[in-house]
C-alpha cells in the first residue's frame, strides 16, 4: 500500500454542530472502500496541523463561537492559503465556509472579519432559513438541510449550482466554487447523501498524487441507499425522482 | 372567590369537550380559561404552601421529575404533578381544572412541574417558583432551537423567576456559566459526577458543553459510581446506593438532579436514605430499556430522542446483540445531527425502517455496520422481525424515534402509555 491519504477536519467539535465532522468520516470511508488507505486528522489548534493534506473539511457552529473558531483558524491562515492555493480540495459548510470570506455581516450590524480565502463575505437574511434544500450542480442534483440565518454574496460568478428549492445563498444561487474549494449552506453529511460531491472532492485529492479513483463496490451499494434517502424529499417538494 | 365563574365556565367547557370526542378536548378547557381569566393559571401556581418547584433542560426531564415525586412523596409531601404537554400553558390549566376548588387553590404542599425549555420560557415570567431544577443543554430539535446559545438562555430566563434555589448540573458548561450568572438573593445547589464516572464515558456525557473541572465533593452532590442498574451517589460525605429503571449513566445522573432538587426543596426534612430508596422503587419506563413480552417473543425496547441519548443507549446495549432492528420517523426532521453518533459498536442491523429508514441506514453504513435490510414500511418491519427465531445472544432490540415508537405501540396493540414520551 502507498501512502494513506490525510484528511484534516478542522474544529470537529466547535465547528461540527449538525454533524458536519462527518464528512471527513465520508471521504475517508469512500477512499478505503475503493482499496485506499484513509486517515482523518482532528485539528484543533495549529499544533495539530499535519504536514500535508489531501482533503480539508470544516463545517457549521453556533454563532457565541463564530469568533472564537475565526482567532483559531486565524493561526492557520498560511496553511490553509497555501493548501488552497495547491489545490488540495476542501469543503467548507455554514459558518466554516463564512469564516473563510471576507466577513460576516451580523444582524446588529456589526462585522466579524474573515481570513480572506475565499470571495465574498455573509449577509443577514430577511429571514432564518430553515428547511430541506435542493441544488442544481455540475456534480448531479444535491440535496440537503439548511439552517442559517445568512446568506451570501459574491459568489454570483462561481456558485455551487442553482437552487431548486430552498435559499442558498439568496438570489437563487447556492454555495461557492473556487478552484477545489467548495463552500456550502448543505449542512450534515452532504457529502454521504451526494456522493457526486464527494467522489468529485476524492478524485481532485487522488489526482494531485497521480492516481485514479474507481469506487467500490461497497460504495455501489452505499450510494443507492442515499439516492433512497434522497428522492423522497424531492418528490415531496415537487420534483422527480432520479 | 376570585375565579370561580372562570372554573366553573371551565368545567362546563369540559364536559362539552368531553361529551363531543370522548376521551379528547383536555386541552380546550384550559383554553378557555386563560382567555377568560389569564391569571387563574399563575396565580394557583403560586398557591402551594411549599412552593412550585420546576425541573427544565435539554434531556431526563421527565425521569427526573417522577423520581422527584417519588421521593417528596416519600417523606410525606402532598405533591400536585403532571405530565408534560405540547402545549403547556393550557394543558396545565386544564390539568390544575381537574383538581382546583372554587377558591382557585389545590390541596397539596408542593406542585412539581416538568417544562420544556422553549415553553417554560414562555410562561415563567408570571411564575414564582421555589425551586428551579436545570438538567443539561444538549444539541435538541434543532429547527426549533438552532443553538446551544439560544437553549442556554431560555433556561436562564426560566432559572431567573427562583425565589430560594436553582440546582444545577456542575457538569454543564452552560449551565456552570448560567449559576454563576444568577443573583445574590438565590443560592445555588450543585450535583455532578466524579472524575472516574466522567472516565468510564469516554465519548463524555452529551452535554453541549462540559465543565472543565470535576465537581469537589464538599461542593454538592456527587455520583461517584455505577454499574448496571445500581449507583453510587455521595452526600455529605456519605455513600447512599441508589437502584436505576435501566442500564446508563444518563438515568443516574436523572436520580442525582432528583436527589439535589428533593434537598433544596426539603431542606432539613430531607433524609437521603428514604429519598434514595423512594427513588430506587421507580419502574423502567417503556421505550427506555423496558423489556417486553410481544407474540410471545422478549423485545427491548430503546428509545432515542437526541444524538446523546442514542449514543449512550448504543454504547449501553447488551454485547453481541445479534438481532437489531432500528427505526427512525418523520419526528426526525432532520437526521443530520446524529451523525456524530458512533454507531459502530452495534456491528449489524438486521432491519432499517421508519420514514427516514435510508437515512439511517447511510450512517450506519458509513460506521461500517452491516445493514441487512432497508424496509421504510414499519408494520411490514416489526413483523418480519418478529416472526424470526429467538436470538441466540441478546434479546430482540427495537431502537426507535418517539414517532417510530408510537407507530411501533400501534402496530403491536401495546397499550397507549405517555410516559415513554418527554
Ligand atoms: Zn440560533
Amino acid at each position: 500500500m502507498t501512502t494513506a491519504l490525510t484528511i484534516v477536519s478542522l474544529l470537529p467539535e466547535l465547528l461540527g454542530t449538525n454533524g458536519d465532522a462527518a464528512n471527513a468520516r465520508v471521504l475517508a470511508q469512500r477512499s478505503r472502500w475503493a482499496g485506499i488507505d484513509a486517515h482523518v486528522v482532528d485539528v484543533r489548534t495549529v499544533d495539530d496541523l499535519p504536514e500535508r493534506a489531501d482533503a480539508v473539511v470544516i463545517g457549521s457552529g453556533s454563532d457565541s463561537d463564530l469568533v472564537t473558531a475565526r482567532d483559531i483558524l486565524a493561526t492557520m491562515t498560511g496553511h490553509l492559503r497555501t493548501w488552497t492555493t495547491e489545490g488540495v480540495p476542501v469543503l467548507a459548510v455554514g459558518t466554516g465556509w463564512e469564516l473563510l470570506s471576507w466577513g460576516i455581516e451580523l444582524a446588529d450590524g456589526s462585522v466579524i472579519e474573515g481570513l480572506g480565502i475565499v470571495a465574498g463575505r455573509a449577509v443577514p437574511l430577511a429571514a432564518r432559513a430553515t428547511d430541506d434544500v435542493i441544488v442544481a450542480t455540475k456534480h448531479g442534483r444535491l440535496v440537503g438541510f439548511e439552517n442559517h440565518a445568512r446568506g451570501y454574496v459574491g459568489a454570483e460568478a462561481s456558485p455551487l449550482g442553482r437552487v431548486e428549492s430552498g435559499t442558498g445563498n439568496g438570489g437563487g444561487l447556492e454555495g461557492l466554487v473556487m478552484g477545489n474549494l467548495v463552500g456550502t449552506h448543505l449542512h450534515g453529511p452532504v457529502l454521504a447523501r451526494n456522493p457526486g460531491l464527494a467522489d468529485h472532492l476524492l478524485r481532485s485529492a487522488l489526482a494531485r498524487l497521480g492516481r485514479a479513483y474507481t469506487p467500490g463496490a461497497h460504495t455501489v451499494a452505499v450510494d443507492e441507499i442515499a439516492r433512497a434517502a434522497r428522492n423522497p424529499i424531492a418528490v415531496r417538494l415537487g420534483l422527480t425522482a432520479e | 372567590m376570585l375565579y370561580a365563574p372562570a372554573i366553573l365556565l371551565g368545567r362546563v367547557v369540559r364536559i362539552l369537550a368531553r361529551w363531543r370526542k370522548p376521551g379528547g378536548g383536555s386541552a380546550v378547557p384550559g383554553l378557555v380559561v386563560n382567555r377568560v381569566a389569564p391569571g387563574f393559571l399563575p396565580r394557583t401556581l403560586n398557591s402551594f404552601p411549599g412552593g412550585l418547584i420546576i425541573v427544565t433542560g435539554s434531556s431526563g426531564k421527565s425521569t427526573t421529575t417522577k423520581m422527584l415525586v417519588a421521593a417528596l412523596r416519600a417523606h410525606g409531601t402532598d405533591v400536585f404533578t403532571n405530565q408534560s404537554t405540547a402545549n403547556i400553558s393550557q394543558g396545565l390549566t386544564s390539568a390544575l381544572l381537574e383538581r382546583v376548588n372554587l377558591n382557585g387553590r389545590i390541596a397539596a404542599d408542593m406542585a412539581v412541574l416538568e417544562m420544556d425549555e422553549g415553553h417554560g420560557a414562555l410562561i415563567s415570567g408570571s411564575l414564582a417558583p421555589r425551586v428551579v431544577a436545570l438538567t443539561n443543554v444538549m444539541v435538541d430539535q434543532i429547527d426549533r432551537f438552532h443553538d446551544s446559545d439560544m437553549v442556554a438562555a431560555m433556561l436562564a430566563k426560566i432559572a431567573a423567576r427562583a425565589t430560594g434555589t436553582v440546582v444545577v448540573n456542575a457538569d454543564d458548561g452552560y449551565l456552570a456559566d448560567l449559576a454563576a450568572g444568577l443573583g445574590a438573593g438565590v443560592s445555588v445547589a450543585r450535583y455532578g459526577v466524579s472524575a472516574e464516572v466522567l472516565a468510564a464515558n469516554p465519548r463524555g456525557l452529551g452535554y453541549s458543553a462540559t465543565a472543565h473541572d470535576r465537581l469537589p465533593a464538599e461542593s454538592g452532590m456527587l455520583l461517584t459510581h455505577i454499574d448496571g442498574r445500581n449507583a453510587t451517589i455521595a452526600i455529605a460525605g456519605q455513600d447512599y446506593p441508589v437502584g436505576l429503571p435501566s442500564r446508563g449513566t444518563h438515568y443516574a445522573v436523572d436520580a442525582l438532579t432528583a436527589l439535589a432538587t428533593a434537598r433544596a426543596a426539603l431542606g432539613d426534612r430531607f433524609d437521603p436514605r428514604v429519598a434514595a430508596e423512594a427513588i430506587s422503587t421507580i419502574p423502567p419506563v417503556f421505550g427506555r430499556g423496558e423489556i417486553v413480552t410481544v407474540r410471545g417473543q422478549q423485545v427491548e425496547f430503546v428509545l432515542v430522542q437526541n444524538p446523546a441519548s442514542f449514543q449512550l443507549n448504543v454504547d449501553s446495549l447488551e454485547p453481541g446483540t445479534e438481532q437489531i432492528l432500528i427505526a427512525i420517523g418523520s419526528d426526525v426532521r432532520d437526521p443530520s445531527y446524529f451523525w456524530p453518533v458512533n454507531t459502530s459498536v452495534l456491528g449489524r442491523v438486521l432491519i432499517a425502517s421508519g420514514s427516514k429508514a435510508p437515512d439511517i441506514a447511510l450512517q450506519l453504513a458509513y460506521d461500517d455496520v452491516i445493514v441487512e435490510r432497508v424496509e421504510p414500511d414499519l408494520g411490514q418491519a416489526l413483523d418480519d422481525f418478529l416472526a424470526l427465531p429467538k436470538p441466540a445472544a441478546g434479546l430482540k432490540t427495537i431502537i426507535f424515534s418517539a414517532d417510530s415508537m408510537r407507530r411501533t405501540r400501534a402496530h403491536l396493540g401495546l397499550a397507549s402509555n405517555k410516559e415513554g414520551q418527554e
